[in-house]
């Protein structure tokens, strides 16, 4: 049984590898949820991806946490959404954002910006449409003692935080009624409401220069301008000014849902402003989401339903007991973006920074809230990359076309290798084949493990990695030849082809491991699925190689039938190989057929 | 003709390529020159991703089984959004994968809901507004993509070029990456030249043959290192000679990875083409297809005889190429035909008995491994 000096023993390289395909196959079906299916992309499974890219207004790069909370903050949206199977992932400056399904299309508003402020209301809202009144008049809907609030309801294109009434008094233990039912929050997406423009630029001049009209209008700081610009305001377009307010100017604009509009105090005194002293918080809240520590969302502990607790940094506390003393039964706007989220009326100054916001919330309407305020006052904004949403029938159709170009692929090697090296042909195609097979399961480990998706992209990876594993086949083989035309025999040129070829083998994969692992390290989307899939297989292409190809090449070596030279297509390798053994012998120079 | 392909086959340095380099380098400047000017004068033709915009694609067949003609759906988007114009539609793909494609300017959430809901009710499409897809790209995306993709570019050449010094030499890693630049710029001034569309996903395979050009540039190398060990002790050929030996027993080689690797690419190609139409299949395909072609040729006319024109600046290999020509110049006529004699017996056989220690000293653990105790009882050696 021992093996003569020199060779291997094929049957233990075999075992090894039939073991390791045991063991992920054991991993595949007997852990996780048992599926053997990987993880597909949006683009093959339908659904709804949208990159957001964080956009800093100095271009200065985001910081870590900063794009941790973002991704945070638009998780909680997207779970908002109620889609199963959706994802939020940090890919650099970006976050990507997958919701699979059909139903999906929600998940594009999300990445809205989202920079929160408090904002004083000046007068009273007004329905969008009508006139509006600088006196305190009548709220425009619910009861007359309690002071107006939103009303919005989660709509699609918007962000889903706060759909509920938060026409809370913000006192600590006491309770509030709200002016308006709230209404019931819809997840499913309509096309009717506001929304943002998906790819907003601050580049765009056109853009820059709607802004600015924008500005001049409804943040101009002469009262008789805000006063035409709320008449103006139409609140079923998209607002220019979103997420681009001056923060110390006046504001006019619409509610989350566009039903009422509002005349806002500036957050903090405009510079020019000397006359306002640093205490003064008639006006200026001077509170922006920077100032809060916490937000959550808890059970009314005097009643039914839900609350929102707030906590203020110390500063902020200082600054929230100051304007609320001088504001007490006056309105003030949560403004998220330029949006107004929910204006809950001041019942009584509030020290110490803790406060309970009260209204009929639900509970998902609470933590929407709760959401909005911890995470709204993120210091960056983002663009939204890139929008798309596969039909399912699309995801389909492209996951056939992969799997059809993969098989047309396969086949074609196939057929060459058979044509060109006939017996190793065969052995060709079933290290191929193998090789599929480990692909297949360390596909479906890595989907469960590190959430990998394969992608368009990552198929056409695999496809052009057929290419390299069938390449280090040939570099093997092509030796082999080499070694025969010396006019070594099959069985004896095995072993030294594999010793000089193996070297080449593992310089070339390196070469193309490191193409990959750099591409994957460094770029974004898409490539980073091909990039993963190639340097995947061009691991796993060594695998294959050194415990498949080289030890049924040995086998097929030691079998007298197989190595029948019109069968190994080494034929002509042989020949010559017999021709040089006859001239450097001294013999005749006529050439043998071998 | 069948001469050529024996010659090929068997290898054994009939074609001089290293000797015409100055052919190849006037070749390849000029053909380098062409698609430079061509990326400068002409430019790119770039896809959405690059200029911002909206695509739609939905099935070219209606619920009722009517093919629905691209005017329909233009009449569609001019109802939905009047007072803007696609950029683009058209019918692309067969079969069951046939689909409407439309471009247009960026457009909002909003308006890309409206479009949609409008296309669905007027045209009636299968699998009704749900089959509609539709993709949005800022115009910053594309470069995004492109900027990280050139840092990718120069990180693989750093990391490249440290591997290649390490494991061949610094002459070895010049003559790769100069192939491989030519490679990346001859793809690119194609593309440019033709006018095929950019997309991230082009810039993808161009960076993906990178490697690949690469590949096949280490598998020459490894022999031409292999035959020109221990070349200065001796006057049998020149390292110009011993390259070109090392190109020819390689060529059959990169002949075959090349067309090996570029067998799937056509895969993709005909169903990135043939059935879809557009996307990620196809334009990965086509550069890839492009990409490959040349790195093959690079690494044979290119690399190895920038190698050697970089060796023989080397006063070392000047003098052993001295060396040579004087000792052929004492001999008579047989001896200067073994300039293309098949194999370098000395060099080669000398290696094989390397080899051949290797080779067993390789497999010594395995035998040891398991059937060591049947081998080594007999020796009484270890045995406990």
């Amino acid at each position: 049984m021992a093996p003569p000096a020199g060779q291997i023993r094929p049957a233990k390289y075999l075992a090894s590898f039939v073991l390791i395909v045991v063991a992920l196959y054991a991993l595949v079906f007997l852990t996780g949820n048992g599926s053997a299916k990987p993880k597909l992309g949006i683009d093959l499974q339908g659904g709804t991806l949208v990159t957001l890219t964080a956009r800093q207004e100095d271009g200065a790069q985001p910081s870590e946490e900063a794009l941790n909370r973002a991704r945070d903050l638009i998780e909680v949206r997207v779970n908002g959404l109620g889609v199963s199977g959706a994802e939020v992932v940090r890919d650099g400056n970006n976050l990507v954002i997958t919701v699979p399904g059909a139903d999906s299309e929600g998940a594009k508003g999300l990445g809205q910006t989202a920079r929160l402020a408090f904002r004083k209301v000046i007068g009273q809202p007004v329905p969008a449409g009508a006139v509006p009144q600088t006196q305190a008049s009548t709220p425009p809907s619910g009861d007359a003692s309690t002071p107006p609030s939103t009303p919005p309801s989660q709509s699609a294109g918007s962000p889903p935080p706060s759909s509920g009434a938060p026409q809370g008094r913000p006192a600590p233990n006491l309770a509030a009624q709200p002016s308006s039912a709230p209404p019931s929050s819809s997840t499913a997406p309509s096309s009717t409401a506001p929304s943002t423009p998906s790819a907003p630029s601050n580049v765009d001049p056109r853009v820059a220069k709607e802004i600015q009209e924008a500005k001049a209008l409804r943040q101009s700081t002469d009262p008789q301008v805000l006063q035409q610009a709320a008449l103006l305001l139409d609140c079923t377009k998209a607002d220019p000014l979103r997420g681009n307010d001056d923060l110390d100017k006046p504001l006019v604009t619409c509610d989350e849902k566009g039903e009422f509009k509002y005349t806002l105090a500036p957050v903090n005194p405009p510079k020019e402003d000397t006359q306002t002293k640093a205490d003064d918080y008639t006006n200026y809240s001077r509170l922006t989401g920077e100032d809060i520590s916490n937000a959550a969302a808890n059970n009314n502990p005097n009643g039914t339903g839900y609350v929102v607790n707030l906590d203020f940094k110390s500063e902020g506390g200082t600054k929230w007991g100051a304007f609320t003393a001088a504001n007490v039964q006056q309105a003030v706007a949560v403004v998220l973006d330029g949006e107004v989220m929910s204006a809950p009326t001041i019942q009584a100054a509030i020290a110490g920074g803790s406060t309970e916001i009260s209204g009929k919330f639900t509970l998902k309407e609470a933590q929407n809230l709760a959401n909005t305020l911890k995470y709204g006052a993120l210091p960056l904004s983002f663009d939204a990359s890139e929008a798309q949403t596969v039909s399912p029938t699309l995801g389909l159709q492209s996951l056939k076309a992969g799997l059809i170009a993969g098989g047309i692929g396969l086949a074609l090697v196939f057929v060459y290798c058979m044509f060109y090296y006939r017996l190793l042909g065969v052995l060709t195609i079933l290290s191929l084949v193998l090789s599929a097979v480990v692909i297949y399961a360390v596909l479906v480990l890595l989907g469960r493990l590190i959430g990998f998706t394969l992608d368009l992209a990552g198929i056409a990876g695999f496809i052009v990695a057929i290419g390299i594993t069938a390449d280090s086949f040939i570099v093997f083989f092509e030796r082999l030849k080499d070694e025969v035309r010396e006019g070594r025999t099959f069985r004896s040129a095995v072993p030294r082809a594999w010793v000089r070829s193996r070297r080449t083998i593992l310089s070339a994969d390196a070469v193309s491991f490191i193409a990959a692992a750099v591409l994957y390290v460094i770029a974004v989307g898409q490539v980073k699925g091909f990039a993963f899939t190639l340097g995947m297989s061009t691991v796993l292409d060594l695998v294959v190689v050194f415990l498949v190809t080289h030890p049924l090449v040995a086998i097929a070596s030691k079998s007298k039938f197989l190595t029948n030279s019109s069968l190994s297509g080494l034929g002509g390798a042989a020949r010559e190989g017999a021709a040089h053994r006859a001239t450097t012998t001294g013999k005749t120079t006529a050439v043998k057929e071998a | 003709m069948s001469s050529v392909f024996s010659r090929l086959y068997v290898g054994n340095g009939a074609f001089d390529i290293v000797g015409k380099r100055t052919r190849w380098y006037i070749t390849s400047a000029i053909i380098l020159l062409v698609c430079i000017g061509s990326m400068v004068f002409n430019g790119f033709n770039f896809g959405i991703d690059f200029k911002g915009g909206t695509k739609i694609s939905m099935p070219s067949v209606s619920a009722s089984g009517q093919a629905i003609p691209t005017s329909a759906v233009e009449d569609a988007y001019a109802k939905a959004l009047p007072g803007k114009k696609p950029n683009a539609v058209q019918s692309v793909g067969s079969g069951a994968s046939a689909s409407i494609q439309l471009k247009s300017p960026a457009l909002s959430i909003a308006e890309v809901a409206t479009l949609k809901a409008a296309l669905a009710q007027d045209t009636q499409p299968q699998g009704g507004a749900g089959a509609i897809s539709d993709s949005a790209v800022s115009a910053s995306w594309g470069g995004e993509i492109s900027g990280k993709a050139l840092w990718a570019l120069f990180w693989f050449f750093v990391a490249v070029t440290i591997f290649l010094v390490f494991y061949f030499e610094w002459q070895m890693a010049v003559g790769a990456l100069v192939a491989v630049f030519h490679d990346v710029i001859i793809t690119a001034g194609v593309y440019s030249l033709i006018g095929f569309e950019v997309t991230p996903a082009t810039v993808i395979g161009l960076l993906t043959i990178l490697g690949f050009s690469l590949y096949d540039t280490v598998v020459v190398f490894d022999k031409v290192k292999e035959n020109t060990r221990g070349l200065l002790g001796l006057t049998r050929r020149t390292y110009a000679e011993a390259a070109n030996l090392a190109l020819n027993q390689t060529l059959m080689r990169s002949i075959n990875t090349s067309l090996i690797a570029l067998l799937p690419v056509i895969g993709l190609l005909v169903v990135g083409v043939g059935i879809l139409g557009v996307g990620t299949l196809q334009d990965l395909a086509l550069v890839q297809l492009v990409g490959m072609f040349i790195g093959a040729l690079s690494s044979i006319f290119l690399a190895t005889p920038v190698l050697v024109d970089l060796k023989m600046r080397d006063p070392k290999y000047i003098a052993q190429a001295r060396r040579v020509a004087a000792r052929r110049a004492k001999a008579t006529g047989p001896q200067a035909a073994e300039g293309i004699e098949s194999v370098d017996d000395e060099a080669l056989s000398a290696d094989l008995r390397k080899e051949e220690a290797y080779a067993a000293a390789a497999s010594v653990p395995h035998r040891t491994a398991k059937a060591g105790d049947a081998r080594r009882r007999p020796t009484g050696k270890r045995q406990r």
